[in-house]
């Protein structure tokens, strides 16, 4: 008898074990950290003071929003043929315009792997790991490629030249345009310190580790109970000063509403070849125009140029500050297709005076007379902002 | 009972301590790869691919990207798709069903056909035996994917062209990598059904019926995959013998991504320990009576 206990004792122990390990290795690798103590400011610093350009990682993003889930694949099927079968600008943009919203919403809902390389002087890559797929986007210099392995379909677009030494132009001319007391980096966080002060109450939360690697935790948290953005937590990196993760929580919700962050970060130089990209055989590839910063638009390119006349009394309002303001888009400026959108109606709930989509930060409401207004407070609020 | 009247059965020899255990294992892997059973179960997996590409071949219609299993789209341009084709089709059920019925099979077959106390007959006889026939299966999941692997490889390069494969992240590489790659895909999944297999030898330990043990173990490998498509059990998730089943595409990527291999391992060797340590205190005390 005893021998049949003592042999039935692995069957006891071996599960036991295996158990106890998969919950305290997360622990141990949560476990605390203990960070020379810094005020906001010196993190704020500390990122400022970053030189890093050079790293490959993986990130993970979440997002419990509390969307309303939707069939994105039928909206996809359903919008397709049409935008194929007309072959119109409008027929393709409206098509479009939806695959971007589904696209959008798709990232905005459940969990997403990423893998990161930047190999610094304008080169980066991301890839999207689907389970079966993968979409990459290659920034090497003036090219930026899109590749979508599902659909085997690559995109390129060609920044001007000049855009980059426009932009690096302006960048130059900063300095002089700031306040002269913004000459340093340490006047620069102090500014910023005391512009979020009347709205924000900036602290230093408990060290942590991310991806392995001990954080400062910098925690913005609103000094409104207007909002239902409950503190947003910006993670540091303690040595290169490289934000490796930022949390928001929202408000009267345990989980996190949204994240990302890095879940391994290695800060060699990506090999080189990885920017190189050289659409596959077989592809499908889109040449796209980017619009240079004098508003013309490059030879074969969609007219992206914007027409003022048709904005004017279009540009949206912003009423209120800080984490409780709103941003109201007049009805002139509301694409009319969205009115006419499915999916819009799937993801909208009827309410007093409109539609509206209400998520755990964002809440988006639509009047009945075609004026939409948005922002990261409750619904009541959007009602009363609309009347 | 002593070991001297006993006749010893066809191909199941009595071991002997010392070499014993090779012998044992050898003369095991001879009884599986000699068995009917076992060549029908390989020759279907190698129908798979050649099933999949005939049908490619012959339909006139040509599929657009993503539509149909993944790959299959590129089947036409690039023969080498073949295989990681047949290898998703064949993962949720076929793969497992065959290792059902291989680590089903291992104790209670030899239980139901009254050979099982004849193998035991040596000192410490049950443990090792364990072992081999655990190995047994463990070399049968290999065989099968790497049958899978080279018939989708043939069948591929005989009906469509060849040539250098684009992998998911739109990089492309040469034919000789993308072969090796096939090979670590074949590992991958090996390893991916180590776990199950370990669960099919628990089960046969617990009954004399093989066609029972089989059955529950296919059984077990369908009910993990539809805990794993139930958004409540997200925490469940990751410790699920078969959520990395599908993870192989990581090794499609460039640069090529072992994070998922890593951890399918440490997943498929928690189920080695847990079920192996089950298996082991199930079989030490079981009355063996036939």
């Amino acid at each position: 008898m005893s021998g049949n206990f003592l042999r039935w004792l692995p069957a006891v122990i071996v599960p036991a074990v295996v158990v106890a390990a998969v919950i305290a290795v997360p622990l141990q690798a949560g476990a605390a950290v203990d960070l020379p103590d810094k005020t906001p400011e010196q993190v704020l610093l500390l990122v400022n003071d970053s030189t890093v350009s050079t790293f490959s990682g993986t990130v993970a993003q979440s997002a419990d929003l509390g969307l309303p889930s939707l069939d994105l694949g039928a909206g996809m099927n359903e919008v397709a043929p049409t935008g194929t079968s007309t072959g119109t600008s409008t027929g393709t943009s409206t098509g479009s315009s939806t695959v971007a919203l589904t696209t959008a919403l798709e990232l905005l809902s459940g969990s997403h792997d990423f893998r990161v390389y930047a190999g610094g002087e304008n080169r980066f890559r991301v890839q999207v790991k689907d389970r079966m797929d993968e979409r990459d986007v290659i920034h090497n210099g003036s090219d930026v490629w899109l590749y979508d392995s599902s659909s085997n379909a690559a995109t390129h677009l060609r920044l001007p030249p000049d855009l980059s030494a426009a932009a690096a132009e302006k960048l130059a001319e900063l300095p002089s345009q700031l306040p002269s007391d913004l000459s340093t980096p340490s006047q620069l966080a102090e500014r910023v310190l005391t512009e979020l002060e009347p709205s924000t109450t900036v602290s230093v939360g408990t060290d942590a580790r991310v991806a392995g690697r001990s954080v400062y935790q910098l925690v913005l948290t609103p000094r409104t109970t207007d909002t239902l953005v409950a503190s947003v937590s910006i993670a540091v990196d303690a040595e290169t000063g490289l934000p490796l993760q930022v949390t928001v929580l929202a408000v009267g919700q345990s989980t996190p509403a949204f994240q990302v962050g890095f879940t391994a970060i290695d800060f060699a130089a990506p090999e080189a070849a990885l920017f190189d990209f050289v659409p596959p055989a077989g592809a499908t590839v889109t040449e796209q125009a980017v619009p240079n910063l004098s508003g013309t638009v490059g030879e074969g390119g969609v007219d992206h140029s914007y027409d003022p006349s048709k904005a004017a009394g279009a540009v949206p309002i912003v009423t209120g500050t800080g984490w409780s303001s709103i941003t109201e888009v007049p009805a002139a400026a509301v694409a009319a297709e969205l009115g006419d959108n499915p999916m819009i109606d799937q993801l909208t709930t009827a309410v007093d005076g409109g539609r509206a989509l209400k998520t755990s930060l964002l809440t988006v409401f639509l009047a009945g007379d075609g004026r939409v207004f948005a922002g990261a407070v409750p619904l009541a609020r959007l009602q009363a902002a609309a009347e | 009972m002593s070991s001297s009247d006993v006749s010893v059965p066809n191909s199941a020899e009595v071991p002997v301590r010392g070499r014993g255990g090779w012998d044992l294992l050898g003369s095991e892997l001879a009884v599986l790869f000699r068995r009917r059973r076992t060549w029908a179960m390989l020759v279907a997996i190698a129908l798979i691919p050649i099933l999949l590409a005939v049908a490619v071949r012959l339909s006139s219609s040509t599929l657009n990207p993503g539509e149909g299993p993944p790959f299959l789209d590129r089947v036409t341009q690039n023969g080498l798709f073949v295989g990681f084709t047949a290898m998703v089709v064949a993962i949720p059920l076929f793969l497992p069903l065959t290792i059902g019925v291989v680590a089903g099979d291992t104790i209670a077959g030899e239980a139901g056909l009254g050979t099982l106390r004849y193998l035991l007959v040596a000192p410490a006889g049950r443990v090792r035996l364990l072992l081999v026939k655990y190995v047994g299966a463990a070399v049968f999941c290999l065989v099968a994917t790497l049958t899978l692997t080279v018939s989708g490889a043939l069948i591929g390069a005989a009906l469509f062209p060849v040539g250098p494969v684009t992998l998911l992240s739109g990089d492309t590489i040469s034919v000789a990598e993308s072969l090796l790659r096939s090979l670590l895909v074949a590992a991958y999944v090996t390893v991916s059904l180590l776990g199950l297999a370990m669960i099919g030898l628990f089960i046969s330990t617990l009954t004399d019926v093989p066609v029972g043990a089989m059955a529950a173990t296919v059984v077990v490998s369908v009910v993990a995959q539809i805990l794993d498509v139930i958004p409540q059990l997200s925490w469940l998730h990751p410790w699920l013998f078969s959520h990395y089943w599908l993870g192989f595409a990581d090794l499609l990527r460039q640069p090529l991504d072992l994070g998922s291999f890593g951890q399918n391992a440490i997943v498929q060797a928690c189920y080695l320990a847990v079920f192996g340590a089950l298996a082991y205190s199930r079989f030490v005390t079981k009355d063996i009576l036939s």
